[in-house]
């Protein structure tokens, strides 16, 4: 069968329907975000907030988004913090792990790997109730530090299988050969396994910000409505089921992320996310 | 290197170990220890709420025996079990077309991904502005002249046939399933797909007897991932869904946020319920994977 360059029809008509379903619907969600009257059934708004800007006593559309009545500069300030120290914790915690896993045979290995992945098939609302019992005994309930140690359990299974291919790739005869001719294990770390990793440990800790910053659930038990993030404020703005020009606006900036995401990682992510679900 | 005396033997023994603790203190700390409390505390072992009854069945006795819970469990499965059939018939499709060489593949392929990055909240935002009775859908619905006032529209939002959110699982999952599979068939090559073409075999052969083996793999591990997430998902049943009898996790929910504390315990009973529920079908899947992987010898 030889590659042609166009597709059968059937398959383009299919890929046209995706991109509709996948993609389409953020249309709307940005033409509402700029929207201030959108009668049914008008397929664009009658009025834009920037017209109606003037008349309203309280900020509309985008200004509302972007004022600080929206504690939206808050959500997204804790999303970072608490995305990155997820991010550096689980990494420092799965880089050992991943080596030993990718180098050393030992007996009961596969029950170890087995275990490493339970988080991600164990439902998040088991894990997530249990664990704000535990966090109010134990203080951590409505806390940083809390929300954070949470975080690290969706997170460690795809860290751990993205280091682990990473040190799979890396043949560990470059770090012999540097040890042979006189570098210590130190240097040989810095000098030669680090740069080789970087690419891999690159890609793990954006693919695990990415999933700390989308995490939801965890959050909204563990912050106790006192920590609030872009996921748990686009909730409490969803949550009557209806949604107005400032809630399409947090959305759309809650969608921000993973598109730079996107942009920046296509080459370090490229076929890695699909490794993860192996 | 110096004749491993049996120090050092014991110690690269132990090494892997080693490497594995801080890791496995975390997880087996935090993980293993939120299971076992949900368990204990959902067989009646909760002091500091000044209950101890351990072991006491009573509050899955009580959740068993209401007719809302089964109502509850059927919608959780309903919607998890349909949303990933679903999106894994869309996602194969999917998978097959990307591997196929187009002009605007790349981009294509990395726009497809966008709801793949994105919180659940999204995805049930565009459900409403899309699926809503005063929605896009509607809208165009009234262009096309089908309908002349939003009330005729169906209701696809917060209903229990649940369209809003098995549409959210769908949308989010479909990515990320289509992804492994594409990857898994990039990985296998299309070497012997083109050889049985060569030797004459159909399209459909082909993808029954080479294809279809190759991608099974990838398609066991993300709908595992995709069907144990359902089970758990709270944000889109809670707003998308029909109100009461809610899916298990919403229930779980109503009783921890409950002004009577002792129902904490009832909504830990739901919790395990969950679990048994999810591990018991995960369980009976790997076994007829197994038996797949048996019958095509590769096991």
């Amino acid at each position: 069968m030889a590659r042609s360059k166009s597709l059968p029809t059937a398959a383009r008509f299919y890929l046209v329907l995706m991109g509709l379903f996948l993609v389409g619907p953020f249309v709307p969600l940005v033409i509402q975000s700029f929207a201030f009257q959108w009668d049914w059934p008008n397929l664009l708004p009658s009025e834009w907030w920037f017209t109606a800007r003037d008349r309203a006593r309280l900020p509309l559309g985008w200004d509302y988004v972007l004022s600080p009545y929206s504690r939206l500069g808050e959500a997204v300030v804790n999303t970072v913090v608490i995305g990155g120290a997820t991010t550096l914790i689980c990494l420092a915690i799965c880089l050992s792990a991943a080596r030993v896993l990718a180098r050393e045979q030992f007996a009961g290995k596969r029950a170890v790997e087995f275990y490493l992945s339970l988080p991600l098939i164990v439902p998040e609302a088991a894990v997530g109730l249990a664990l704000s019992v535990i966090f109010v005994r134990v203080g951590l309930a409505g806390s940083y530090a809390g929300i954070i140690i949470a975080h690290l359990i969706p997170t460690i299974p795809y860290m751990v299988r993205l280091l682990t291919a990473v040190y799979q790739g890396l043949d560990p005869g470059f770090e012999e050969q540097a040890r042979v001719l006189g570098a210590n294990r130190l240097q040989a770390l810095r000098l030669v396994t680090m740069p080789m990793l970087l690419p891999g440990i690159l890609a793990g800790c954006l693919f695990t910000f990415l999933v700390s910053t989308n995490l939801f659930l965890l959050t909204f038990l563990l912050g106790q409505g006192k920590i609030i993030t872009v996921p748990t404020l686009l909730f409490a703005k969803i949550a009557g089921g209806s949604l107005d020009a400032s809630a399409a606006g947090i959305a759309l900036v809650a969608t921000l992320p993973g598109i730079a995401l996107l942009l920046v990682s296509e080459r370090l992510l490229d076929g890695r996310i699909g490794m993860v679900a192996r | 290197m110096p004749s491993p005396s049996w120090r050092h033997r014991a110690f690269a023994q132990w090494r892997p170990a080693l490497g594995l603790l801080p890791l496995g203190v975390v997880i087996i700390v935090l993980f293993g220890g939120a299971l076992l409390l949900a368990l204990l505390q959902s067989l009646g072992f909760a002091p500091w709420l000044g209950v101890n009854s351990f072991p006491d069945l009573t509050y899955f006795t009580t959740l068993w025996s209401g007719a809302s819970f089964w109502w509850s469990l059927w919608f959780t499965l309903y919607y998890s079990l349909a949303a990933t059939a679903i999106a894994l018939v869309l996602a194969i499709l999917l998978a097959l077309c990307l591997v196929q060489a187009f002009p605007g593949r790349a981009v294509f392929g990395s726009l497809s991904r966008l709801p793949l990055v994105v919180p659940y909240a999204v995805g049930i935002a565009l459900a409403v502005i899309m699926m809503g009775n005063g929605g896009v859908l509607s809208r165009l619905a009234a262009t096309l002249g089908w309908i002349d006032d939003p009330a005729q529209f169906p209701r696809l939002l917060n209903t229990h046939a649940g369209l809003g959110v098995i549409a959210v699982y769908v949308w989010k999952q479909l990515p990320f399933m289509a992804l492994s599979i594409h990857a898994v068939l990039i990985s296998a090559g299309r070497e012997q797909a083109e050889a049985a073409a060569v030797l004459g075999a159909t399209r459909h052969q082909i993808f029954r007897a080479i294809t279809w083996p190759q991608i099974v793999p990838g398609i066991v591990s993300s709908t595992l991932i995709c069907f144990a997430f359902n089970m758990g998902a709270f944000e889109a049943p809670f707003i998308l869904g029909g109100g009461f009898p809610d899916t298990l996790p919403v229930l779980a929910w109503r009783y921890f946020t409950d002004a009577d504390y002792a129902l904490q315990l009832q909504g830990m009973a739901v919790v395990v319920s969950i679990g048994l529920v999810a591990g018991l079908l995960i369980a009976l899947y790997l076994a007829l994977y197994r038996g797949y992987e048996h019958r095509l010898g590769r096991v």
